[in-house]
């Protein structure tokens, strides 16, 4: 089972317009800006809450404004989010490089490699 | 005043704030599933993620898929019926485990390009022990997914007051959807947007909960004034003397460290492909080995958002634990009904369903790659194009799903013996570390050693676990059984394993290069990228460090 397959499948040619394609649309839905964006809204709507309506907050948790703390807590967190994404976006070595090898993984499917 | 509104069960009163949070998860889980989708082009990206991911993200999974509802829930219950004896699930019974699987067997894991565990099973051992284990694992993770699917129902009916079916129909139904969609990518994705969202909401309900009991001193005050609670629910340690044991978890230090972190821990960690099938998915051999590694740190302090609650839980109504008008596995919900305003509660509530659904998915995502590949692909249907592959893997997940929900149905009208089969099949884990570790170390080794030597281990804690059931004096508590159970299970493993090598035919050498110690040269470093070589991506130095924090965190809790 463990022998190097001798027609290894070659890496599928990308032309430059389709790299820039598929690095703009894959970094367009970074996991990143999704969850942070998730944060903002749940950090605004949190703070809202938070802002419209003290003194439940208060009595309910013992005099701690815990809305208004998480809400702003979560809209820092979100907002970290989107900084490191945009200062660290997905190489886009690694992102040619998983679609050039379509015909690698097909084969590996397969149970050909490995 | 504390115990004002402690009555009245944990129903929740949501507004519509809290719905809204509520709906705009579930449709961030579907728009993760989309975009997760557009990526799968064969099956291996549908199963393994294309072998692409960063390893924050397949460290964060890989905490994730662990996060199920049964665990926060569970845990917090052990918090508050055992103390902070809890801690060793998280310390010596998972980051010791950790830190191996990223520093010892990864490499042999990912280096030999095996896309599951039952798999590396195949290589070393052969066919008769990969039947025994790829169809033990498919059939346990449906079952289980289900039960879990059951105690989310209960929960949640008790929490929003859907019945349960709904509750069942609606979860499943939207892991289905996005793994279906965006098979592992989909799980992974969403396990991380899961976790953020899990800590986003245990957070403010442990920072509300100290500051109603007047933090830590005030914590450990109560607890002493709390019927049933000694000064050792506040001790990790004490009390766990050989022959000497009073601590509330029934065991001595040396079941724990045996039982719990060698046998246990390093099962579950390291052989249980619902875990490491996150490792496999990493983009190289650098990530695949960081990923249990970045994954050690958020699980250590875990507890300090689930078992805390738990104390808190046991501080304040104790009494209705005492008196039955509240079990320990509402411990969490009851702090969320008790201390959570509008607004923050939508978030708690939101986290538990999210952790609910990183459970199941973490279920359905790896046993409908086993059953592609080693069941389907490997003995009913061989050698047939990549997109045949791909088309079963969303199949079977469909099916899955269904047999899941079908297994909480059952559930619901069967109860205890669902209790009875989950027990059953946390022995499926325990002999499979012994069984790979003694394979990995002892070229001799035979196939027919790895199929009895893991049967045997499966056998041997089920014998354990029936004499317990007949005579409940054998052990200190049902936690204290699994340990002294796993301890036999490994025992029986090297024996029957020992024995069997010495009157069967051991593989030839060659065809164990890459599979055991010292044969052949492992390549870690043929598919290195920029950026691998920084120093705090050091798997000896994320291991070191981890193991030092195992310590450093004890330490209060001695």
């Amino acid at each position: 089972m463990n022998e190097n397959s001798k027609e290894s499948p070659d890496l599928v040619q990308l032309s430059e317009a389709e790299k820039k394609r598929l690095i703009r649309s894959t970094r367009r839905t970074d996991l990143r800006r999704i969850i942070g964006a998730l944060f903002v809204i749940y950090g605004v709507l949190v703070t809202i809450m938070g802002i419209v309506d003290p003194a439940t907050d208060a009595a309910k948790t013992g005099g701690l404004h815990i809305n208004l703390w998480t809400g702003i807590s979560m809209l820092v967190a979100g907002g970290l989010f989107f900084l490191w994404d945009k200062l660290a976006p997905v190489p886009e070595e690694d992102i040619v490089a998983s679609a050039e090898s379509v015909e690698i993984k097909k084969a590996e499917g397969e149970g050909k490699l490995g | 005043m504390l115990l004002a509104d402690a009555s009245s069960g944990i129903r929740l009163s949501l507004s519509w704030v809290d719905y809204l949070m509520l709906f705009l998860y579930f449709a961030t889980v579907l728009a993760i599933g989309i975009a997760a989708k557009r990526k799968v082009k064969t099956s291996m990206d549908f199963f393994l993620s294309g072998r692409s991911m960063p390893a924050w993200i397949t460290g964060l999974a890989f905490v994730s898929a662990n996060l199920g509802a049964t665990e926060i829930l569970g845990m917090a219950a052990n918090g508050a019926e055992i103390g902070m004896a809890t801690l060793h699930y998280y310390i010596v019974g998972a980051v010791p485990a950790m830190v191996f699987l990223g520093l010892v067997m990864m490499p042999f894991y990912y280096g030999s390009k095996v896309r599951s565990v039952p798999q590396f099973m195949l290589r070393r051992f052969g066919k008769s022990a990969h039947v025994v284990n790829s169809i033990a694992f498919a059939v346990s993770n449906v079952l289980i997914a289900g039960i879990n699917l059951y105690a989310m129902a209960i929960i949640i009916e008790a929490m929003l007051g859907w019945p349960q079916w709904v509750a069942i129909i609606v979860s499943a139904g939207f892991v289905l959807l996005y793994i279906t969609l965006g098979g592992l990518s989909g799980a992974i994705y969403n396990e991380v947007m899961q976790f953020f969202v899990i800590i986003a909401g245990l957070v403010p309900l442990t920072i509300v909960g100290l500051h109603r009991v007047h933090g830590w001193s005030g914590l450990k005050e109560s607890l002493m004034h709390t019927e049933g609670v000694s000064r050792l629910h506040l001790s990790a340690w004490q009390g766990t003397g050989i022959g000497d044991v009073t601590n509330p978890i029934g065991a001595n230090w040396l079941a724990i460290v045996l039982g719990l972190g060698f046998v246990l821990g390093f099962g579950y960690w390291t052989t249980n492909f619902t875990e490491v099938q996150r490792a496999f998915s990493a983009k190289n051999m650098s990530a695949a080995r960081r990923t249990p590694l970045i994954g050690a740190f958020p699980k250590l302090f875990i507890p300090f958002i689930v078992v805390v609650p738990g104390l808190i839980a046991a501080a304040t109504v104790g009494n209705q634990f005492a008196d039955g008008s509240l079990t320990y596995n509402e411990a969490i919900p009851k702090l969320i009904q008790m201390y959570l305003p509008n607004g923050v509660l939508g978030v708690a509530v939101t986290g538990l369903m999210a952790s609910f659904m990183a459970g199941m998915a973490a279920n359905v995502s790896s046993f409908n790659t086993v059953f592609t590949y080693d069941i389907w692909q490997e003995y009913i249907k061989p050698k047939m194009p990549d997109d045949y592959y791909l088309s079963v893997g969303r199949w079977i997940t469909a099916i899955g799903v269904v047999v899941g929900i079908a297994t909480a149905f059952l559930a619901a009208q069967f109860g205890n013996i669902m209790t009875y089969m989950q027990t059953l099949f946390s022995f499926f884990n325990a002999p499979l570390f012994g069984v790979f570790i003694l394979g990995l170390l002892w070229k001799k080794m035979t196939p027919a050693a790895g199929l009895w030597g893991y049967i045997a281990g499966i056998v041997a804690p089920t014998i354990v676990w029936i004499a317990y059931l007949n005579n409940e004096s054998l052990f200190g508590s049902a936690t204290a059984e699994t340990m002294y159970g796993a301890i036999w299970s490994f025992v029986a493993v090297i024996v029957v394993s020992v024995v069997v090598t010495l009157f069967t035919k051991p593989k030839p050498v060659e065809e164990l290069k890459g599979l055991v110690y010292g044969i052949g040269t492992l390549d870690m470093k043929s598919d290195v990228v920029a950026g691998d070589a920084a120093w705090y991506r050091s798997p000896a130095l994320l291991g070191t460090g981890a193991l030092v924090l195992c310590v450093l965190l004890y330490l209060p809790f001695l």
